[in-house]
């Protein structure tokens, strides 16, 4: 009798703490923001938070929601799973968001979106890139382009620079869910063009010393390296891999796209080639805005994590004036505003930083434009991407 | 495996392995005198290497309430060459040593003057090292700082040969880590076991009511331990730092644990067992072979668990005597 009863008590529960809000009015609007502001994936983070908090005030001072300020309720999620599911939660039943733009890894939205997902409220993964993120249910969709359509373009990229490329070696930081996807990505490519895949190498994202790594790479004698890390051990791969007296092209990832990386491996990083799913030198509108006031600030290009962000709260915006062009938004009920922005996001068409983005009935993204840029330093601190057309 | 891959693992072991016996030295110091473990110590290590990289090059970015300080807007005076750059790591050594000995006075002192169990105490470094990462975090932000190339990290290769066709190099940081490790073990061997303080440090080992009977200052020489410990902790900070950057607030998490290992496999409060410790640790993971590197730390941890089923008190530790 008790067993039976167990679930049921618990069901209950989960339904009240989840469903708290139901029946209740919007009286403001306000968009969740979970991401990793503590940990070491807070290099990231913090990026975001920079992005978001961009976007809050750039769009209020625009007039907002058709003239209502909207506010944004933040998280810190760490760097792990646990800290994601807790500050989903927190937003979902303290906060009373409309949504959510998070986490900031892959592998905490695997864990955290089906929290969201149950309680119906939408979510935009601001750099979520692995595969499988969109289909983790209706509610969930993302701003960050997946691996597989960015990385391939880094490849050919490379072989348009130096055409005898034969031999390839591909690191990959293997505790993370986005680099051992993105690698999966590189390796497919590599083999499609002919390449030959000499030597593959594992690391860990909190690793420091890569001299084993340098070392079979060197003894493979090859053209081309490809890296998928993030940008503290992404950098100092970078960096040992020069130090030892590597030569070649090397390819960086989505995650070593970022400033950050600069000053981890200072000189060093001139050359490398990434592939991005933003570019400063985009033309749009929104973005040359975006750059312009960021530069003002910070007096460096903005990384693409802060562009995505920014672009994350954007979209929910969008989607919240459209609604309320239809219907004003103090006439909903929280749960029915929930489900209906989750439609209206994607049914959308936005102009954000990252170009003209929509989605299909997943919640993929839909994105025509990606790049690929190349690292210039200008001294052991500054440097840029430029872009290759 | 072939040879090359053998000597150059081997060089790249006793690199590794000689930082994580200096870091481990700073937990046995203070296990050997207090007989707990000094969880802050991950945080000290952490703390040397922003102290120096303070001194050297004193600009934080991005984020943290030190955002856009540069503190030698023409160039620290400390930067640029071998020696000075020595200067500016004994100096950032030294103030985590400075810092160590606040760890003890609020997170130590305080149980052992009321009796607590050692657990306490051990609980409470454990809170004092999240408020040290986390108030860096907050001071500094996430970012990965790093020393100026030329304080000595991009210098050519120390060595570089062939050996069967394959290419052996080893980094002039590497052997700039081990001859600065040596040093500093045989320093700290000399300090204890041939001066007057490392003898009445011995005593208080020993026994800390017997030494205070005999007129040693148990509370200075606990104050002088946990300072001996900061220092080595901070070195071995800057030094990792050098070699492969200052990779955030949480980088001293990973080498805390390690050092944990280390003074557990070589016996416990034993100062050569700590040497011997990290030289194997640093050594059973240069051997893992390139293509599992990223299991290292497993390989590491389970050498620990072989080793302490053979021998539980450690390499060099002494078994405990039980009384029948």
């Amino acid at each position: 009798m008790i067993r039976t009863r167990i679930p049921a008590v618990l069901g209950a529960a989960l339904t009240l703490s989840l469903g708290l809000t139901h029946a209740q009015k919007v009286d403001t609007i306000v968009i969740g923001v979970a991401v990793a502001q503590t940990s070491n994936t807070a290099l990231l983070g913090q990026e975001q938070v920079i992005g978001a908090r961009f976007a809050e005030k750039f769009l209020n001072g625009r007039g907002g929601i058709n003239g209502t300020p909207f506010k944004l309720a933040l998280q810190d999620t760490g760097g792990d799973e646990a800290g994601a599911i807790n500050a989903f939660q927190n937003l979902i039943t303290k906060d009373r968001v409309v949504g959510i733009v998070g986490p900031t890894l892959s592998q905490q939205a695997f864990a955290s979106d089906p929290i969201a997902e149950r309680a119906k409220v939408p979510v935009l993964g601001p750099s979520n890139t692995a595969k499988g993120i969109p289909q983790i249910g209706d509610f969930i969709a993302r701003v960050s382009a997946p691996v597989a359509v960015v990385a391939p373009n880094a490849v050919r990229q490379a072989l348009k620079l130096d055409p005898k490329i034969k031999e390839v070696a591909v690191l990959y930081a293997q505790n993370d869910a986005f680099s051992t996807s993105e690698t999966g990505t590189f390796q497919q490519t590599v083999k499609d063009q002919g390449l030959t895949l000499s030597t593959v190498q594992r690391f860990q994202t909190t690793d420091t010393d890569f001299t084993t790594q340098v070392q079979a790479v060197l003894n493979a004698r090859v053209d081309l390296v490809i890296i998928s890390g993030l940008a503290a051990d992404g950098g100092n791969l970078v960096k040992q891999l020069r130090q030892l007296g590597y030569k070649g092209l090397i390819i960086g990832g989505n995650g070593l796209n970022t400033s950050n990386m600069f000053p981890v491996c200072q000189k060093l990083c001139d050359g490398v080639i990434i592939a991005q799913a933003y570019s400063p030198a985009q033309a749009s509108a929104a973005n040359q805005v975006f750059v312009k006031e960021y530069r003002a600030q910070y007096k460096k290009d903005p990384p693409q994590f802060a562009a995505q962000a920014y672009a994350g709260v954007q979209v929910m915006v969008e989607a919240l004036k459209a609604l309320d062009r239809k219907k004003k938004l103090s006439t909903y009920d929280l749960d029915d505003l929930r489900v209906a922005l989750n439609k209206q996001i994607l049914a959308g068409k936005y102009n954000t930083p990252l170009g003209t983005i929509s989605f299909d009935k997943e919640g993929e993204l839909i994105q025509k434009e990606f790049y690929v840029a190349q690292i210039r330093m200008k001294d052991a601190k500054n440097g840029s991407f430029v872009y290759l057309k | 495996m072939e040879f090359s891959q053998f000597v150059q693992s081997l060089l790249n072991g006793l690199a590794i392995g000689s930082v994580y016996a200096i870091f481990a030295l700073g937990y046995t110091l203070v296990f050997s005198i207090l007989g707990i473990i000094n969880f802050a110590h991950g945080a000290v290590f952490t703390l040397g290497a922003y102290f120096t990289y303070t001194l050297v090059v004193g600009e934080f970015s991005n984020n943290g309430l030190l955002k856009g300080v540069a503190l030698f807007p023409g160039g620290s005076p400390l930067s640029g060459n071998p020696l000075t750059f020595a200067l500016a790591t004994l100096l950032g050594a030294a103030g985590a040593g400075l810092i160590a000995v606040l760890i003890e006075r609020l997170a130590f002192r305080p149980m052992r003057s009321r009796g607590a169990d050692p657990l306490l105490a051990l609980v409470s470094s454990l809170g004092v090292a999240l408020v040290i990462v986390n108030l860096i975090q907050l001071l500094v932000g996430a970012e990965i700082y790093n020393f100026p190339s030329d304080a000595y990290g991009e210098t050519p290769p120390a060595l570089s040969f062939t050996l069967g066709g394959k290419i052996v190099i080893i980094r002039t940081v590497q052997v700039i880590i081990f001859a600065v490790s040596l040093v500093m073990l045989a320093v700290l061997g000399y300090v204890i076991g041939r001066t007057k303080i490392g003898k009445a440090l011995r005593a208080v080992a020993e026994n800390p009511t017997t030494a205070s009977l005999l007129g040693i200052s148990v509370d200075r020489f606990i104050v002088i331990t946990f300072f001996l410990s900061g220092f080595v902790g901070g070195l071995a900070g800057t030094l990792v730092g050098t070699a492969f950057g200052v990779a955030g607030p949480y980088f001293g998490v990973t080498y805390g644990l390690k050092g944990l290992a280390v003074i557990v496999l070589g016996g416990l409060g034993s100062i050569p067992g700590a040497v011997l410790g990290g030289l194997v640790i640093g050594l059973a993971e240069a051997f893992v072979p390139a293509e599992y590197s990223a299991y290292k730390d497993a390989v590491a941890f389970a050498l620990l668990f072989v080793i302490l089923l053979v021998r539980p008190q450690g390499l060099l530790g002494r078994a405990a005597i039980q009384k029948v």
